[in-house]
């Protein structure tokens, strides 16, 4: 039998990703719009008791995903993240808009720009634009294409809500930047990918 | 006293070149100019899935998608998550397989 958090957890996953569509029914995935998604988030990741460690398994590494509500037909996906100390991920761009949310840990967001024109295959320059601490009562909103690293800070995992465009699945290609060397790679996309 | 860099031998190429304990082999062999296969360098895409043929490694943090428990037994390890305990022989798997 499923247990009263999961059954509350259910709930509040569908009436968020409710509130999502209308959101972006009304505005689009515009900053405005993904700004008040994170507000939602932000406010979901901080209900008490929803979220019980005991319900979600630590990563066999350093670093899980655990699907809580996964739209079908290209819909949204929303995660629970956990990532223990030290895991950390280059800069990145997902090709898909994704809003975060801290439950518990620290997690450093920081955010790039392109700089090249992008004429040499594999080669990037990118420069560094900004930088947000991800904490409990915090969160944070990117567009499609806004590129930011992540690295969880101090000995806590950081545990976290994340909410994609698409669901990981489903993902587009993801385009990795690695400023020391001035290169960059994509992943493959799976936007064609036949479902599980 | 400076740590003594590790000899890291790339099947693939037959290069064998150096690595500090403190870096991970990825960065070594692209600092020698090898074009070993990556993509995000951070321990999460797994591109870089490589068999570890002999020595001893130290992994860094990386996710769970990256390399399942059976690839890890199996002497799998992520060249860009690897750093060297000792001197090490190891093959990449090709870009995109695994």
């Amino acid at each position: 039998m499923a247990s009263t958090a999961a059954t509350r957890r259910a709930r509040a996953c569908a009436a968020l990703l409710e509130q999502v569509h209308a959101i972006t029914a009304q505005h689009g995935n515009t900053p405005t719009a993904l700004h008040a998604i994170k507000l939602k988030l932000v406010g979901l990741a901080k209900k008490p008791g929803l979220f019980p460690e005991e319900d979600f398994a630590m990563p066999v590494a350093q670093g899980r995903f655990h699907p809580l509500l996964v739209e079908d037909n290209d819909g949204l996906g929303l995660y629970l993240t956990i990532n223990l100390p030290g895991k950390e991920a280059a800069p990145h761009d997902h090709g898909i808009w994704c809003v975060n949310a801290a439950i518990s840990g620290r997690e450093r967001h920081v955010f790039y720009r392109r700089t090249d024109d992008g004429s040499v295959p594999g080669r990037a320059e990118v420069v560094i634009t900004g930088e947000v601490l991800v904490q409990p009562g915090t969160g944070t909103a990117m567009s499609d294409h806004d590129i930011h690293s992540t690295e969880v800070l101090g000995t806590e995992p950081a545990i976290g809500l994340a909410l994609y465009g698409y669901a990981l699945a489903r993902f587009p290609s993801v385009a990795f930047y690695h400023p020391a060397l001035n290169s960059t790679r994509t992943s493959p996309s799976r936007r064609h990918a036949v479902p599980a | 006293m400076a740590p003594k860099p590790r000899q890291i031998t790339i099947a693939n190429t037959g290069q064998t070149i150096a690595c500090l304990p403190s870096q991970t082999i990825l960065h070594a062999a692209l600092a020698a100019g090898i074009d070993y296969p990556y993509g995000c360098a951070s321990g999460n895409c797994g591109t870089c899935v490589s068999q570890l043929d002999s020595g001893k490694i130290a992994m860094l943090a990386r996710s769970d998608t990256s390399l399942s428990p059976d690839q890890a037994k199996a002497g799998r390890i992520l060249a860009c998550r690897a750093q060297p305990k000792s001197d090490v022989t190891l093959t990449w798997l090709g870009r995109g397989r695994r």
